[in-house]
């Protein structure tokens, strides 16, 4: 479902992304973890199609991003950290204004419209101006506006941020039903606690490389560790990376 | 094209949407710019009306004219659109989310032109319209020519807008793959500010005050004869020219013609622009968000922490801060430069003043235009004040939070904020005022009191510019620096402007006692003196009240927004 082959960017001088293989199968959620500037959101961001590898392929269900960016978007629900939404647009104008562009049927769109609002909660809000919510009611209407049409792959930059328990709870079943369907999620994340208990697979990604990859006791193995515990298996794993390979890393290492 | 549709709609969604219009505000606005247009109006049929009561020449100059506002006016929207053009494409805030979507590279450079068509040439449009129009009524014989030439006049305005900003977008498409867009910006509008002192000192080379000097006759025989060299029949300013005249002179050929030249230039330019777009455009975007603009590290010494500072900690913090983010803005170095220029335009126009050819004695008109020069450098520094102090609260945008959470009052932090801007500011006038007052050669008496006028004016104005600007803030603005064209701005020019013309009239009188008691060495009377008590002493009050209740104002009106 998603293929990232060879995936390489540099900024100048600067390699933030260094030749990347990953495969996430249909109906997986895959965690992708990493510290601060180790090249996560470079790499949603190719996958997005937002910014364009200096070498390497996005497939995204079998379409390559880099030749046919379109149809590939169109299978993608895409939410990033910070999303921009437009402040006087209310939210069903918002999500009307996305379901346009992805095409969903304007038969079909009143009722998922209004399933996806009840869903998040924000059904009481749907009249009222964008700028009037809080920061989890917009991350809310993001997600919401990102799985109108019923993607098959999932790209999302810290899901939690913002939300409170039971929009956390809610999110998690939520994902956890459209992978049994089927979708794809690629979810990077500092919420270690979160990427042990949602995801299927992680991938550690340090300095640009992905190091480590694959489930909770595959890591341990890799780590050498014994605890039950994402974060101490990340933070030995990591640690270990930074006495191997000084940073930052420049081209050509 | 439905496409293309959707991705306006969140323009036009917004602008209906917008409950906080204030009746006040677009009741002052559009009197302001109904009164502005009115002037132009006037001004240009009138004008028109002169040369066409001037046999042989008048309509020579007439077209001449006509020419010279078009091909402005195509030079102000190419520039215009360029900005436009550079922040659509390349530099919004929904960029991220419009690319991420299903949707061709080419569909939403469309939709972004049509934004940057729109939001680049609105103004222009309607600020030439009242010329043209002039134009129709002097030259048209009746209602059905008027309308028919209107037609005519308005098609050719908006095929130029379009064909300006289209130009544009493909200049800046090009130029982003080659320059980060951060850099761009910078260079577009240095070039722009250069281009425009360019063209005034060139027609202050002209000299065209010399078309009224008879002496000057045989010279204007060769000028007219320069004025009927035609321009060259690529450049779409003569296609419209040939069109709008063709018009006014009830043919029907030659708008045809050139009518058409020019919307067959447009169509053909639209589709290379799609066919560029579609191209480079994502490249361009994709490189925009990975170039970094290089940053050299301060010396270690400068980042010392050890040092002892004259101020306060807090101020040091704030003057710290507020130098080193205002030098590492680029957009600021063009408006410096724009100071500078202005500057230097100002005391060339003071150099090239033919006093000695006036009719009045020449060390009264000296003195008279010190005098009058007080108001014009306080109307400068009105000017500045406005680009620089006015936006200085609304420039610390989303970091506002920590003014509101560090240990500091607000109150302070708006003095901090006058005082910071009141130095330079001080200075920069001051040198405006000896410089010229030097190139007039006045008496010591009206240096003296050019300078300490100046003295109280500066920390007024500033206390105006600050405080209002806290009163209005615009923390959510893209570009700061244009909080002086919002309706706060609007606010403090007019203020400013009352002020310092309340200052000159309290101090005409006066002033001209002393002078003329100087000029015939007679004495001062007792009524002169209390003239001078209660007019020194009523300004005195009016700057305290100035430097005051603006920033009580902008602190209150910060603290209830808050």
């Amino acid at each position: 479902m998603i293929e990232l082959n060879g995936l390489t960017k540099r900024y100048g001088r600067t390699l933030a992304v260094d030749r990347l293989h990953l495969s996430i199968p249909e109906g997986m959620i895959f965690g992708f973890i990493g510290p601060n500037g180790a090249g996560k959101t470079t790499t949603i961001k190719m996958m997005g199609g937002l910014i364009a590898p200096d070498s390497g392929r996005v497939e995204i269900n079998g379409i390559d991003m880099g030749r046919f960016p379109e149809q590939a978007k169109q299978c993608i629900g895409f939410i990033p950290d910070r999303p921009y939404l437009y402040e006087k647009l209310t939210g069903m104008e918002f999500l009307k204004f996305t379901a346009d562009l992805y095409g969903v049927d304007p038969g079909a769109f009143p009722d998922a419209a209004h399933a996806m609002l009840e869903r998040f909660s924000l059904l009481g809000w749907k009249n009222e101006l964008i700028e009037a919510y809080s920061h989890g009611m917009k991350q809310r209407l993001i997600m919401a506006a990102a799985i109108l049409h019923d993607p098959k792959v999932v790209i999302v930059d810290e899901p939690m941020v913002g939300l409170d328990p039971a929009g956390i709870r809610m999110v998690k079943k939520l994902f956890q039903e459209l992978a049994a369907n089927g979708t794809s999620f690629f979810i990077s994340t500092h919420t270690l606690s979160m990427a042990q208990d949602l995801c299927d697979q992680n991938g550690i990604i340090h300095n640009g490389r992905l190091i480590a990859t694959g489930t909770l006791d595959d890591l341990k193995i890799q780590a050498n560790a014994t605890e039950d515990d994402l974060e101490t298996v990340f933070l030995k794993i990591t640690r270990e990376e930074q006495v191997g390979r000084p940073y930052p890393q420049t081209a050509g290492d | 094209m439905s496409a293309i549709r959707t991705l306006l709609a969140p323009r036009l969604l917004s602008a209906r949407n917008k409950k906080d219009i204030s009746v006040v505000r677009v009741f002052v606005f559009g009197a302001i710019g109904l009164a502005f247009w009115g002037g132009l109006f006037a001004v240009s049929y009138r004008l028109l009306i002169y040369f066409r009561g001037i046999e042989e020449l008048g309509d020579i100059l007439a077209w001449k004219l006509l020419s010279m506002v078009l091909i402005i006016c195509f030079a102000l929207l190419i520039f215009s659109s360029l900005l436009t053009a550079l922040s659509k494409l390349y530099l919004s805030k929904d960029l991220l989310l419009v690319h991420s979507m299903p949707v061709a590279g080419r569909k939403i450079f469309t939709a972004r032109w049509l934004e940057t068509a729109l939001d680049s040439s609105w103004m222009i449009i309607i600020y030439t319209l009242p010329v043209l129009i002039a134009y129709g009524m002097v030259y048209s014989a009746g209602a059905a020519e008027l309308f028919y030439a209107l037609f005519v006049m308005g098609a050719t305005i908006i095929l130029l807008s379009l064909l300006a900003s289209l130009l544009s977008a493909i200049a800046v498409m090009v130029t982003v793959i080659l320059v980060p867009p951060g850099r761009i910006k910078t260079i577009f509008v240095f070039l722009g500010l250069l281009l425009f002192i360019l063209l005034y000192f060139a027609f202050r080379l002209i000299r065209p005050e010399r078309l009224v000097d008879p002496e000057a006759f045989d010279t204007v025989m060769t000028y007219l004869k320069l004025l009927e060299t035609p321009s060259s029949p690529f450049l779409p300013t003569t296609w419209a020219f040939d069109a709008i005249r063709g018009a006014l002179t009830e043919s029907l050929g030659s708008p045809l013609l050139n009518g058409g030249l020019l919307l067959f230039g447009t169509g053909f330019t639209v589709c290379f622009a799609v066919i560029i777009a579609d191209s480079i455009y994502f490249k361009g975007v994709s490189k925009s968000q990975t170039a970094r603009r290089p940053f050299r590290r301060p010396r270690e010494r400068l980042r010392s922490r050890n040092r002892t500072s004259i101020f306060p900690r807090p101020v040091a913090a704030y003057l710290e801060k507020e130098i080193r983010t205002f030098f590492r803005d680029q957009t600021q170095w063009s408006q410096i430069f724009l100071i500078l220029a202005l500057m230097a335009i100002y005391l060339y126009n003071f150099k090239v003043l033919p006093l000695e050819r006036a009719p009045i004695k020449t060390v009264y008109l000296q003195n008279l235009l010190s005098f009058l020069n007080m108001g014009l450098a306080a109307l400068v520094l009105t000017a500045v004040t406005g680009r620089f102090a006015f936006p200085a609260i609304s420039i610390e945008g989303e970091a506002f939070w920590l003014v509101r959470s560090s240990p500091i009052s607000l109150k302070s932090f708006l003095w901090i904020k006058f005082f910071i801007y009141l130095i330079p500011l001080l200075i920069l006038t001051e040198l405006l005022i000896v410089a010229t007052n030097l190139l007039l050669a006045v008496t010591p008496f009206m240096m003296a009191l050019s300078v300490a006028t100046t003295l109280f004016v500066v920390p007024a104005v500033v206390s105006l510019g600050i405080g209002l600007g806290a009163a209005f803030p615009d923390f959510n603005s893209e570009n700061p620096a244009q909080s002086v064209t919002s309706f706060g701005g609007l606010v403090f020019m007019f203020i400013s402007a009352g002020y310092i013309l309340a200052v000159v009239v309290l101090e005409a009188g006066p002033v001209y006692r002393i002078f003329m008691a100087g000029m015939l060495e007679a004495g001062l009377r007792l009524t002169d003196w209390l003239w001078m008590a209660a007019s020194f002493g009523s300004i005195l009050l009016l700057t305290a009240a100035a430097i005051y209740c603006p920033m009580r104002y902008g602190h209150d009106r910060l603290v209830k927004a808050s």
